[in-house]
């Protein structure tokens, strides 16, 4: 036997009770240990943990003092627990999976003050964007006095200015055109020569048929130079009437335009009652879109409790380990279990209006293997300015493809005590007190959410401070306000959880229409009369100045109508004797 | 403490007083296993219960294992496609399957890319090791023992307290 040493095999007993001994002695920190590091990995703040305690028989985990950091805010936590208590399945363990029976969470507070910053330097996730459509605005009262008119036209530019400015231009430069061409057309005294020749001609003695067909002829030329002298005439007026037809429709666009003025000024800078529909968003939006971040955002942080990395190579599935390296391949089980699973966990949560109780079921972030998703219920009764609260829902990730989420809220009687509404200056708004029921269901399916959120206000007191030195429209909103007596509010969200649209619609909206209708009105028939009179005012000048131009455009045309009923006098009078009125002698 | 630490150096004053090439042969192969794969693994205290139970020289075992444990480091993508490679064989399957539903087998961590490929790895070189560096024992045994005792590591490791209690024991015992 001289490869064997017997004692060996004692030193290797010792060994591995050592190694127990050790094991035993250390583990309830190396378990504090493992989780603080985990939680606060998963969280991306810091988990601290007051103790833990492993019993062996039966086997469980006594967790006390857990307290986990709100990222967004290092100096409070967002969820502390007094006591967790395990208790583990311990066939499991020997196959590496770790399925606590039960978890019992005891004295669970949220949002405790911290001593200490909870936070740990790291790349926040980016938050979720809520488009330009969705109501995160901050609380702003469209105006409610109707702006003063002389204001407005020092800002805005007129177009009927501008269309009479351009068309005074094309009149002058058509007027100097036309001034050109009318000396270069024949002339009153051309006209005038054309009949002294024709009294020549008619005063003259022929002497004999020669004589008489030598002036008959002469007329015939005279009359064929007149005819040519009117052919241009009348071809020059015709143009001009032409142009002016044209300029005098532009004209006629000129004329109209400064009320196409008022009607534009009036869309931009009029009081609507459309404008005041979006009040419940304005009140609304900030708050209901600082509540959705706020949940999806620890949505988010759930998703490796819900599922984690796997795939498939060559055929096989293979799910990267939390911890360590490499891969590990799954078989087909007998019995198939998650690697980690909660079966149900009970929860008691202390929130200063009481005690609220719930539980989850079937926590893992293998729900494919273990083919049931995770379902939870919360609930509490007659707690302090609530009547009831149920939250219920299910979070099916069991076949990861099309994963879906869903949850339900019902809140019936909660007393809503002097909750800020609006900061405006104009119009501060405070809801005194207001008994609210709340009904909401969300769901998330392959990556679209969709949510709806009832509110129904009784019992209202809306407090809008003092209006002393506010306008109509102002004390008509308030006092609509103050009347108010009960209101429901609906939010719809849709989108991804990175972007999505909160649409708020409630019937503050039409409340506020009719109270303000009648003064919006008549501020904005104001308006109108006020900008009428003065663009009126501005463009009467230049209006005047236009029409003076096409005047003078008609005074051409008269001039050439003249020149062309002189033309026709000479042509006629020829006509009427002989070949120009000419007597002839046979 | 110091009674704890004691009482290892007296088991390593006992068990390390063969010089055998084979036995300093043997420690080196089964450092290899201990070193390569995963160290807290279920398969290692077979190894630990073999370097004591079999007359092999711990010195070399100690020394080999923080060799092969800086190997590993290096070398673990190779025994992840390794053990991937052959727990993705289809005709293995079948097996893998039988061994999965076993719970010994299951606290091995056998299904593990990188346990897998390390221990497929370790084991075939054991034997042609073993009769390597068995060749080269024999043929420089004395320059082998003497270097491993005047390796940096090794004088490192007699600097600390625990060489001092072992070296004092086995001086007080008759020596090594």
């Amino acid at each position: 036997m001289k490869w064997i040493r017997w004692k060996g095999l004692i030193a290797f007993i010792v060994v591995l009770i050592s190694v127990i001994g050790a094991g035993v002695l250390f583990v309830d920190d190396a378990i504090k240990g493992i989780i603080e590091k985990t939680g606060t990995h998963l969280v991306g703040a810091r988990v601290e943990l007051g103790a833990a305690d492993l019993s062996v028989s039966p086997l469980g985990l006594l967790l006390t003092e857990l307290q986990v950091t709100n990222p967004d805010d290092p100096m409070t936590n967002a969820v502390r627990v007094d006591r967790v208590v395990l208790s583990v399945e311990g066939s499991n363990l020997l196959f590496r999976k770790v399925v606590v029976k039960e978890m019992t969470l005891s004295g669970v507070r949220l949002n405790t003050p911290r001593k200490t910053s909870g936070a740990i330097s790291r790349q926040r996730a980016v938050k979720p964007v809520v488009s330009k459509k969705a109501a995160g605005e901050k609380f702003k009262l469209p105006s409610l006095e109707a702006p003063n008119a002389k204001e407005i036209l020092q800002t805005e530019k007129l177009q009927s200015l501008e269309l009479i400015a351009s068309l005074r231009a094309n009149l002058q430069l058509e007027k100097q055109q036309w001034q050109t061409r009318l000396a270069e057309l024949p002339d009153k005294t051309r006209l005038a020569e054309y009949r002294k020749r024709l009294e020549n001609l008619k005063s003259g003695k022929q002497r004999g048929l020669e004589g008489v067909i030598g002036s008959a002829g002469e007329i015939i030329a005279i009359q064929k130079e007149v005819r040519g002298d009117l052919d241009r005439i009348r071809s020059a007026r015709q143009e001009l009437e032409k142009n002016a037809a044209t300029l005098r429709k532009q004209m006629d666009e000129a004329t109209r335009a400064p009320q196409e003025d008022v009607r534009r000024l009036m869309d931009k800078y009029s009081l609507s009652t459309e404008g005041l529909i979006n009040v419940s968003r304005l009140i609304f939006g900030e708050k209901v879109s600082r509540w959705a971040d706020t949940a999806l955002s620890w949505y988010e942080k759930l998703g490796p409790v819900l599922e984690r990395a796997k795939e498939r190579k060559q055929g096989a599935e293979v799910v990267k380990p939390l911890r360590g390296q490499g891969v590990n391949v799954r078989f087909k089980e007998h019995e198939p279990l998650p690697d980690f699973l909660i079966r149900i966990a009970k929860v008691s949560l202390e929130v200063p209006a009481g005690s609220i109780g719930g539980w989850i079921r079937n926590i893992t972030p293998d729900q494919d293997v273990l083919g049931v998703p995770l379902t939870y219920e919360f609930s509490g009764d007659n707690l302090e300015g609530l009547r009831s609260l149920k939250i219920d829902g299910a979070l099916d990730h069991v076949d990861p493809s099309s994963a879906k989420d869903t949850a339900n809220l019902q809140i019936q009687g909660f007393q809503v005590t002097d909750m800020n509404l609006s900061d405006s200056a104009e119009l501060p708004m405070v809801l005194k007190k207001a008994m609210t029921d709340l009904k909401g269901r969300a769901s998330l399916s392959s990556g679209t959410l969709k949510a709806n959120l009832l509110a129904r206000l009784q019992s209202v007191d809306i407090a809008t401070g003092s209006q002393d030195e506010a306008g109509s429209l102002v004390k008509g909103m308030a006092s609509a306000l103050s009347d108010i007596k009960r209101f429901d509010v609906e939010a719809n969200v849709s989108g991804t959880l990175k972007v999505y649209d909160l649409k708020l619609t409630s019937d503050l909206d039409s409340v506020l229409k009719d109270a303000v209708g009648k003064q919006v009105k008549a501020q904005a028939a104001r308006l109108e009369k006020d900008l009428q009179s003065a663009i009126s005012e501005k463009v009467s000048e230049p209006m005047a100045d236009m029409k003076a131009k096409l005047g003078e455009l008609s005074a051409i045309s008269s001039e050439l109508t003249d020149r062309l009923n002189i033309g026709n006098d000479l042509l006629k009078g020829t006509k009427k004797s002989g070949p120009s009125g000419l007597k002839l002698p046979f | 403490m110091d009674a704890m630490l004691r009482a290892i150096a007296k088991v390593l004053r006992v068990l390390n007083s063969e010089t055998d090439p084979g036995q300093m042969s043997l420690a080196f192969c089964f450092s290899m296993i201990a070193g390569l794969t995963p160290f807290l693994s279920l398969h290692n205290i077979l190894v630990l219960l073999l370097i004591l139970l079999f007359r092999v020289n711990l010195s070399t075992f100690i020394l080999g294992l923080v060799f092969f444990s800086g190997v590993a480091y290096l070398i673990d993508p190779f025994f992840h496609w390794i053990g991937l490679t052959v727990l993705t064989i289809s005709a293995l399957e079948g097996l893998w399957t039988v061994l999965y539903n076993m719970t010994l087998f299951r606290l091995a961590k056998f299904n593990n890319s990188v346990m897998m490929g390390s221990l497929l790895f370790s084991i075939a070189l054991f034997v042609p090791l073993y009769l390597i560096s068995n060749q080269i024992i024999v043929r420089y045994r004395e320059h082998v023992l003497a270097w491993v005792r005047k390796s940096r590591i090794m004088q490192a490791f007699k600097a600390t307290k625990f060489y001092r209690i072992y070296a004092t024991y086995s001086e007080v015992r008759g020596g090594a």
